[in-house]
């Protein structure tokens, strides 16, 4: 077989000084399905977006059919016969499903649409993907997984030679990801190339020809998927002189439970059993992306509704709202501070306090703000004055706003999503020695990260989540790093 | 007299110059108010005297008091449409109440409750079925117009008791030879205590809250559907008042009043410094704005321009506003 595209000693690098791809080599055959797999952080989506035209390359070459282009732009690459299917699909829902088959190339004579053609067009390319569904449907009314099919058929009236998929698994179910597999298998029989990404073995296994393994920035080999086996290629995905962390001391956990999780079922497939959390300790949740840490975070905090057992302090805990859970509690630092945790525009002390209003009718702004500026100090936050804007200060300050609201009310079970999520080195420190700091002083942690590292360092236990499911659990004074990541990669069913 | 901005190396905070110009610029609607103050006086010796000064209050009385009750809807990031047509149906429903000889009292109590409940209704509406605000008192402007007509089929009602009208017009002694009509200072009253509201209390502080990040503030457990059903009930029950001062001073229910009133509302609360998206602005920037648009209609009345250039100009204003809280907000950014 013939290559279709040789992409060489790719790289880039975003200014000042952030290498986001090192070098990477891909090399994708005519009529192969070709699976991209690494670690967060690893590169992937760099490397695609080069590919797709969406950045520009610092260095390195592409060719198609041997020949060196310049992908300058998303259009570009089309012209060159590449196209990307992106996560979340970039059709337009109101339009018809012929309408996005060929937004922004429309056949047209002097400016006349000329619908005939686009019809033809339509349905030979739906029949290409054996789509069951007329094109006069609005798009919106299509399952996701039609969506999909839509997405592939777009490819495909741009003629394209390559087309890169990224994780279409993430929002299909098992039948439905059947449907694209096949849909998938018959282009590459037409000679389509197809460019995989997705976390999960199983599918690479089911799908793939070839894999090809980034990490740090760069490829690291690849493989034939008939003929390597699970081990090897999460140990190429992995690594193995890892700089390990150094692992803090913990004081040895409690035995009286704060928290216990049975049989909770709710939204996204979320199912957990067994689960708990003592008083004193820091428990780290981890898995891929999608695997329901955020979920089953946000379902504790009464955001998202759930059944099961679940008891907090010796009792009953289901909170309908964050304001049941709030004054049972419990506190939520959500993953995104800017959009969830903090309202920017108001004063420091205004958001400290905010969940202490409750009850009362007076605002009484000097006794927040005396509420606020020792708790700020413990929590060693740069700032000017409390009645500073929060929008002023950095990130990490910023985070530590969010962590002083539970602090001020309180709270004895804080839910921590992604909390370290752009903060610099130092500022990530600072944050998990005040959680274990707010730990040693009774209160149950609940940590979500998908950097391993700073749970490894600052958890007691680790929970591995997969596909909503908390699968196992890890004492990291015990384990070292890479058999937790083996186990967020394979699942359960692996040893 | 230059602005010395940040680059004097230490963060001890802006310089004093800089902070007044920061002031200065934050609180722009007073000094274009004052200009055009300036302006009026030059234009007419009588501008600045008590008698003219008391009737721009009394004449922005009604626009004011409405006004009011919109900068808490904005403040929250959503907007009422329906105040102009709940205002002229509370002004109907007050006179037909006082023309079928309830007791007064009782009258404008049962219109300021049914004003409140209209207003709380359409938050209701907006917060627990998540339909934005614009369409929900589109329905309510249009149906509460209509149900004024039907109170009396379209007839305007007359034969009011004679000490309805002290309402409106009680004329007040503040200084020596300087009375204020009674709907004007109603109108001042109600500003401070909006102020003190939005200041001092915790729905001001959720008031805020909520519409500078509606998630963030749900995530804090802030009850923010009751927040947005209270702030339309005040805007309900401003109307309510507005409408009665309306009646009380035009001593006659008229079911064509206060067409149009929600655009001149919702201008002075944004011409104030009040952000359309909500969680910035203030009662005291709309008071200013209010008076502003006051003070210019009195100009084109002394200049002898009719109100097509009243309407003309008032537009390019309030774009000019616009344009500059923009240009501030950008500046803000930077620095």
């Amino acid at each position: 077989m013939t290559d279709v595209m040789n992409v060489s000693g790719v790289a880039k690098t975003f200014p000042p000084n952030v290498i986001a791809l090192e070098k990477a080599d891909l090399n994708v055959r005519r009529g192969e399905v070709h699976c991209i797999l690494g670690a967060n952080g690893a590169g992937k989506s760099t490397l695609l977006k080069i590919i797709a035209g969406a950045i520009r390359p610092t260095s390195g070459t592409i060719a198609i059919d041997g020949n060196t282009v310049q992908i300058g732009s998303p259009s570009e690459a089309s012209e060159h016969g590449i196209s990307m299917i992106y996560q979340e699909l970039d059709l337009v829902p109101q339009l018809t499903v012929e309408q996005n088959l060929y937004l922004g190339q429309a056949p047209s004579r002097l400016g006349v649409l000329d619908k005939a053609k686009r019809r033809a067009g339509a349905i030979d390319a739906l029949r290409r993907v054996g789509a069951g569904f007329s094109p006069d449907r609005r798009v919106e009314t299509l399952s996701v997984a039609n969506q999909q099919l839509t997405a592939i058929a777009r490819s495909l009236t741009k003629q394209a030679k390559v087309i890169i998929m990224d994780e279409p698994s993430a929002a299909l179910n098992e039948a439905e990801l059947e449907r694209v597999f096949e849909v998938i298998r018959e282009l590459t029989a037409q000679g389509v190339a197809i460019i995989y990404v997705s976390h999960r073995l199983g599918e690479l296994r089911e799908i793939g020809d070839r894999v090809t393994v980034l990490r740090g920035g760069a490829t690291i080999d690849t493989f034939d998927v008939e003929g390597t086996d699970d081990q090897t290629l999460v140990e190429a995905v992995v690594g193995s002189n890892r700089s390990l962390l150094e692992r803090h001391e913990r004081p040895p956990l409690s035995d009286r439970v704060a928290l216990k999780v049975d049989r909770l079922k709710g939204d996204e497939g979320l199912d957990i059993s067994g689960y708990e959390v003592r008083w004193g300790e820091i428990s780290g949740l981890t898995g891929l992306n999608g695997s329901g840490r955020t979920s089953f975070l946000r379902s504790l905090y009464g955001v998202r509704g759930f059944t099961g057992q679940v008891e907090f302090d010796g009792e009953s805990f289901h909170p309908s709202n964050p304001a049941q859970a709030i004054s049972r509690g419990v506190g939520l630092v959500p993953e995104n501070r800017k959009t969830e945790g903090l309202i920017l525009d108001a004063p420091i002390y205004t958001n400290a306090t905010l969940p202490m209003l409750k009850g009362t009718w007076a605002a009484r702004h000097a006794e927040r703000k005396r509420q606020t500026v020792p708790v700020l100090a413990q929590l060693s936050t740069k700032y000017g004055h409390p009645e500073q804007k929060t929008m002023q200060l950095s990130g990490g300050n910023q985070q530590k706003i969010v962590l002083a609201k539970w602090v001020i009310r309180g709270s004895r079970l804080l839910l921590l999503d992604e909390p370290s999520r752009g903060l610099d080195v130092g500022a990530k420190a600072d944050l998990y020695d005040l959680v274990s700091k707010l730990a040693e002083d009774g209160a149950a942690v609940i940590v979500a990260s998908s950097e391993l590292d700073e749970l490894y360092a600052h958890c007691d236990r680790i929970w591995v989540f997969h596909e909503g499911r908390n699968i196992r659990h890890f004492d990291p004074a015990v384990t070292d790093q890479d058999t937790i990541l083996k186990a967020q990669i394979l699942g359960e069913h692996h040893d | 007299m230059t602005d010395t901005t940040s680059d004097t190396g230490k963060h001890q905070g802006p310089s004093l110059g800089a902070r007044i110009v920061d002031t200065i610029i934050q609180y722009n609607f007073v000094v274009i108010f004052l200009f055009v103050v300036v302006i009026a006086s030059l234009l007419s010796d009588n501008f600045l005297t008590f008698t003219n000064i008391s009737n721009l209050f009394q004449q922005a009385a009604v626009v004011g008091v409405v006004a009011v009750g919109m900068t808490f809807v904005i403040l929250t990031g959503n907007i009422d449409l329906s105040v102009g047509s709940v205002v002229a149906f509370c002004g109907m429903l007050v006179a037909v109440l006082l023309a079928a000889g309830v007791d007064p009292t009782l009258s404008v109590l049962v219109t300021l409750v049914v004003g409140a409940s209209f207003g709380m209704s359409m938050g209701a509406i907006t917060a627990l079925a998540a339909v934005p605000s614009f369409i929900v008192t589109l329905a309510g402007l249009v149906s509460f117009r209509g149900l004024t007509y039907l109170l009396t089929d379209g007839v305007p009602v007359s034969g009011l008791p004679s000490g309805f009208s002290a309402i409106s017009s009680t004329m007040i002694p503040l200084l020596p030879g300087f009375n204020m009509s009674s709907m004007g200072l109603i109108f001042i009253l109600l500003c401070v205590v909006a102020t003190l509201v939005l200041r001092y209390t915790v729905l001001g502080e959720y008031v805020y809250a909520t519409g500078g990040n509606p998630e963030a503030a749900r995530l804090a457990g802030l009850p923010t559907r009751r927040i947005i059903i209270a702030v339309f009930g005040i805007s309900g029950l401003m109307s309510a008042l507005a409408g009665i001062l309306l009646t009380s001073r035009l001593r006659i229910g008229q079911p064509t009043a206060a067409q149009g009133l929600e655009l001149d509302a919702i201008a002075a609360v944004v011409l104030g410094g009040t952000s359309l998206f909500g969680g910035r602005g203030s009662v005291v920037g709309t008071l200013f704005a209010v008076m502003l648009l006051q003070v210019l209609r009195n100009i084109f009345n002394l200049l002898g321009l009719g109100s097509f250039y009243q309407m003309t100009v008032t537009g390019i204003i309030i774009i000019a506003a616009i344009l500059l809280n923009r240009f501030l907000d950008i500046r803000k950014g930077r620095s």
